[in-house]
């Protein structure tokens, strides 16, 4: 029975944490809503890799780190907290997928250059049919007898697009669902520029009828492709779940201090009750929250069976949690609150756009509702 | 990571699990034979329990108890609550006196009492609430002079769950009445049947009476029964108020509740289709399954905080918030649920499982406001975990 952080966890967070403060500062993405979107410069990508940030969880023979779900979390949830933009996450997921896939020559090919930040690898998921998640995919594969196939459908949403590499873009294969990497100058793609309320960059991506062959499919070593997406999208979830705990716990802890400082009438407002009760709420939401995707980072590793219902507890619970904390942040500092200056406002942005990415709320409750039919019934 | 058991533990869980269920079988066929009144068949229970070597498992074994690690007593406890097993009677002897007379009673003391607690010889209830002294717990004012080799009692208790079965009292008494008001009270063990003592049961609003009013009328408690030192009680009952647990048996009863609420809305036809097809029924269940493993997960986060000594745990404030949070809404929903049935009452015609929902709905009341209200719950987080000003001069 060990349910804490590790020592080197710990390290792993106090160290991403540090490194943030020193090289990143929210006054980026203030003013990357006015100008165009704030992304990571070149040079903190190369350190950021060269931290060994974007292979955590990729296996060693190729130059990863090896490390299990949580450490993966950690540095999202520092992400988070920190205001750095999406790639981080996106490109952990994509590596992560491609590690995992069981198509040796497509990883042998492209993971170390992508881990190393020389290249760059996205995930195009969603498209524009107002749902989230794989079994909403409609881009469809088309495969010949010799093993070359055809792809077409757009994509929305996908993040880091724009100069990427490689996509990985889910698509209805004739057998089912799947993966298939495309690389970002195949003839029939196309990028167009989207920009998210945060300001974060994303991108629509249009295939026409782009050309591939099988050898491109993220199929698992016993040829499911479906499976390979549908843990990466999990994945992918889990890392946004932890991003929407490090925004989370920030604002918390702003807004506390704050709550400390602030005198009127003569006193800290946060010896208000009304003030600090409020706040003592948004911390028993930060911990249920933090519990939960301890919960579902452990059943990943270990495969347990109720790992997708845990996955969708951790990203609905903590999209609300971010969503409520924010937004009590915000007003919680009055006016100062809800000016362009503060930080508040671009939190509740970033937490805004990620709740509503790779499911809802209410689509994870609607997911974990299928489970628990089963599991009650 | 890694939530895992030892083998040695789950070899103790599968012993105690095998023991449980022949138990409970032979105390269900007991309880059909009619045997004794419902006190007395809660005593043979926990007496059952202690024979086997199954409680007190935190207790010195010079005194009855088993020195048990944590893990195996967080497999009792949640053992028993999987197999929905009776509670022990003598629920503030075990949890309340008990752990106090262990950690500030005199030798005396422990082997007078702490035995007798776990068969459920002596039964014990809390002196602590007061009419002028609930959630400001340190202004109570029942009054203990100390007259050479006894105290001399006066006041009046009020919530005392049990009072009217109950031997023996953890008594909290004012003996200093000019020091400050955490600084003149005093823990004091009292003998219910003492002459000057008077329980009247108080009816809650759900129709039962499980606590009473208590009167003191110049009740003489030998100086021996004080535990600790004169004007030192107050620090004493603190460390037993923020005992800190782990709270997983208190999930394994919220999944209970929520199994039976899925399985209601699975029943109840609404018109053309069952209530679970509704989604805002289906997602306030999800949602509330969510926040149960959200606390299971808590509990893990705290078991493995205590087994490493690290620190690292949630307060316990944060627990009991949430869960009584949980069993009220849990509640609520089960209420609405039922639809149109919710109004009809025990022993109507039409009336729905014999009108459990709605005793579980009072009884859900209760949990926000006993052992600290969830008012005192924020306050605590407020202030000790936040570290917010104190929202009230002290």
């Amino acid at each position: 029975m060990d349910f804490e952080l590790s020592e080197e966890q710990n390290l792993i967070r106090d160290v991403a944490a540090r490194f943030l403060e020193d090289n990143w500062s929210s006054d980026i993405r203030r003013k990357g809503l006015d100008e165009p979107p704030a992304t990571i410069p070149s040079e903190l990508w190369s350190e950021i890799a060269a931290m060994g940030w974007l292979g955590i969880s990729v296996g060693e023979d190729v130059g990863g780190g090896a490390q299990d779900m949580l450490s993966a979390a950690i540095l999202a949830e520092a992400a988070g907290a920190a205001l750095l933009p999406g790639p981080l996450i996106s490109t952990m997921a994509a590596v992560t997928a491609l590690d995992r896939s069981g198509n040796q020559s497509l990883r042998n090919a492209h993971i170390r250059a992508l881990i190393q930040g020389d290249k760059r690898a996205t995930l195009a998921v969603e498209e524009a049919n107002g749902c989230w998640g794989p079994d909403r995919v409609e881009a469809r594969a088309v495969l010949a007898s010799d093993g070359s196939g055809t792809l077409t459908g757009t994509k929305i949403l996908v993040p880091d697009g724009d100069g990427a590499d490689l996509f990985l873009v889910a698509a209805r294969l004739p057998d089912g669902l799947g993966l298939i990497a495309i690389a970002g100058d195949a003839p029939g793609l196309s990028v167009t520029p989207m920009r998210r309320m945060d300001g974060q960059a994303v991108v629509e991506v249009q295939l026409d009828g782009v050309p591939f062959d099988e050898n491109a499919i993220l199929a698992s070593t016993d040829g499911d492709a479906e499976r390979v997406l549908r843990e990466a999208y999990d994945f992918w979830s889990v890392l946004l779940a932890a991003d929407l705990l490090g925004i989370s716990s920030a604002v918390l802890e702003i807004t506390t201090e704050y709550a400390k400082e602030r005198v009127q009438f003569g006193r800290p407002i946060g010896s208000f009750q009304a003030v600090s009760h409020k706040l003592a709420d948004n911390l028993v939401d930060v911990e249920i929250g933090r519990s939960l995707l301890y919960g579902a980072c452990l059943a990943l590793d270990e495969e347990a069976p109720d790992r997708e219902v845990l996955v969708s507890a951790a990203k609905a619970y903590l999209s609300d949690t971010a969503v409520s904390v924010s937004e009590s942040g915000l007003q919680l500092h009055g006016g100062i609150g809800y000016t362009w200056e503060l930080d508040i406002h671009l939190y509740l942005r970033q937490a805004r756009c990620n709740a509503a990415s790779l499911g809802d709320a209410a689509h994870h409750r609607e997911r974990a509702a299928t489970y628990l039919a089963d599991s009650f019934g | 990571m890694d939530l895992t058991f030892s083998v040695q533990d789950e070899a103790f869980r599968a012993r105690f699990r095998a023991w449980l269920e022949e138990a409970m079988a032979e105390y269900k066929e007991v309880m059909r034979a009619g045997g004794g009144n419902p006190l007395e068949q809660s005593r043979v229970w926990q007496a059952k329990l202690y024979e086997a070597g199954y409680l007190g498992m935190a207790w010195p074994r010079a005194y009855g108890g088993q020195e048990a690690s944590l893990t195996e007593q967080v497999i009792v406890s949640e053992e028993l609550a999987r197999a929905k097993a009776p509670g022990t009677i003598n629920t503030i002897g075990l949890t309340i006196a008990g752990p106090t007379i262990v950690q500030h009673g005199t030798e005396a003391q422990k082997q007078r009492f702490l035995p007798k607690i776990l068969t459920a010889e002596e039964l014990w209830c809390q002196g602590f609430s007061e009419p002028g002294a609930g959630s400001d717990l340190p202004a109570l004012r029942t009054r203990a002079e100390l007259k050479d080799d006894h105290f001399v009692v006066n006041g009046q208790k009020v919530w005392t769950s049990g009072a009217f079965f109950s031997n023996w009292c953890a008594l909290l008494v004012r003996t200093d009445p000019s020091a400050p008001k955490r600084k003149g009270i005093t823990y004091l063990l009292c003998d219910m049947k003492s002459p000057g003592i008077e329980v009247r049961p108080l009816r809650n609003a759900g129709g039962g009476s499980h606590f009473c009013e208590v009167f003191f009328d110049d009740v003489k408690i030998p100086r021996e029964n004080m535990v600790g030192e004169l004007h030192g009680g107050w620090q004493i009952a603190r460390s037993t108020l923020e005992h800190e647990r782990s709270g997983l048996s208190g999930v394994i009863a919220l999944e209970g509740n929520l199994e039976r609420l899925w399985q209601l809305a699975s029943t109840i036809q609404r018109g053309d289709h069952k209530a679970i097809d509704e989604v805002m029924v289906r997602h306030q269940l999800v949602q509330m399954w969510f926040e149960k493993e959200g606390l299971r997960y808590l509990g893990f986060r705290n078991l493995s905080a205590q087994i490493s000594g690290s620190g690292a745990g949630v307060s316990g404030s944060l627990g009991k918030l949430v869960n009584s949070q949980l069993r009220q809404k849990m509640a609520s929903l089960g209420l609405e649920i039922a639809g149109p049935l919710a109004s009809v009452a025990k022993k109507s015609p039409h009336v729905l499982d014999r009108g459990r929902w709605q005793a579980g709905y009072f009884d859900a009341l209760g949990y926000s406001i006993g052992g600290g209200t969830s008012e005192i719950m924020h306050n605590a987080i407020a202030e000790g975990v936040l570290g917010l000003p104190h929202s009230a001069d002290q």
